[in-house]
């Protein structure tokens, strides 16, 4: 059960991760915003990692059957999961903390990984669960100055992916409770509301062929 | 205090002007741009000549003053900032 609900998770992340990444990249290349640039690097390596860890998944499921993922294909997933979630993160960091000063801009990443924990797969999950807090406060901060029902959306979705991931911690001191499974519904719940106000945007692509550098200037 | 905006947030606000002043092929004047995208005129100068020379917006010949008006590749990117504004703010980010 908790292997399906795994390899269903991870491939939904996967199509989320990317048709996100990839609608944040048409933007970017149409506006040259740099927001739109981070929010890019973030939905493709949320992507990639969950596109990593679900191929580790099949590999296991069609060649190996151990019954578990490779644990270095895990934390590899899981690392690159969490520099699209720092990404995001960052976004919000720039505009909140930092709204002029480059300087403060570049340093100002440094305390949020001011982290220790027991094993490498922990730490990784550290970082990505305390990035998920930060940008849903973020978000719902946002949503309550400007009243965006998507940002509601956006907001819900990094909480219950957070959340999954807090519950997927608690799983470890009751490893034969509905926890486990529990904190994967959430993690897909949380995918699915992240994906809700992406999918109401019109998918597709115009091109500017006379926009140079100009636009990017002063960002 | 108002907020800071970036350079793209006022290019968007400037091709919005435009947008809504360019009711004929007259265009709109600096002043009308300046009053409606609350930018000054040493600004607006200087990013006027730089949209013009990207085809987003179209200077008029007038008698009086210069004139501008959009163009439709100017139409087009402002659709497209109007929308991947859309997007950002659903992130709680601006443009």
């Amino acid at each position: 059960m908790e292997f399906l609900l795994e390899n269903i998770l991870n491939l939904i992340g996967f199509i989320v991760g990317i048709i996100i990444g990839v609608f944040a990249y048409i933007g970017y290349k149409n506006t040259g915003s740099p927001v739109l640039f981070r929010l890019t690097i973030a939905f493709f390596a949320i992507g990639i990692g969950f596109g990593i860890i679900w191929i580790g998944y099949v590999i296991d499921d069609v060649y190996l059957n151990e019954g578990k993922i490779n644990r270095g294909l895990q934390a590899l997933g899981l690392g690159i999961q969490t520099i699209g979630y720092f990404f995001i993160a960052f976004s919000h960091t720039i505009k909140s903390f930092f709204p002029k000063s480059r300087y403060f801009r570049s340093v100002g990443i440094l305390p949020l990984f001011a982290l220790s924990a027991m094993n490498i797969e922990h730490i990784i999950r550290s970082f990505s669960f305390i990035l998920l807090v930060y940008g849903a406060i973020e978000t719902f901060v946002s949503f309550l100055e400007g009243k965006q029902k998507g940002a509601l959306a956006v907001g819900t979705g990094l909480a219950l992916l957070a959340f999954g991931e807090f519950v997927a911690w608690y799983s470890l001191v009751f490893p034969e409770s509905i926890l486990y499974s529990a904190s994967i519904l959430m993690k897909i719940s949380g995918l699915v509301s992240l994906f809700l106000p992406i999918s109401r945007l019109p998918l597709r692509k115009i091109k500017f062929d006379d926009l140079d550098d100009d636009l990017d200037d002063g960002r | 205090m108002g907020a800071y905006r970036k350079q793209i947030e006022i290019v968007g606000d400037i091709l919005d002007a435009a947008d809504e002043l360019t009711i004929d092929n007259n265009g709109a004047s600096i002043t009308k741009l300046i009053q409606k995208a609350n930018i000054s005129h040493s600004r607006i100068s200087k990013i006027l000549t730089n949209l013009v020379s990207q085809g987003l917006l179209e200077q008029v010949d007038s008698e009086r003053a210069c004139r501008y008006k959009i163009s439709m590749s100017g139409r087009d990117f402002l659709k497209e900032y109007k929308r991947f504004s859309e997007f950002t703010d659903n992130f709680g980010l601006t443009i």
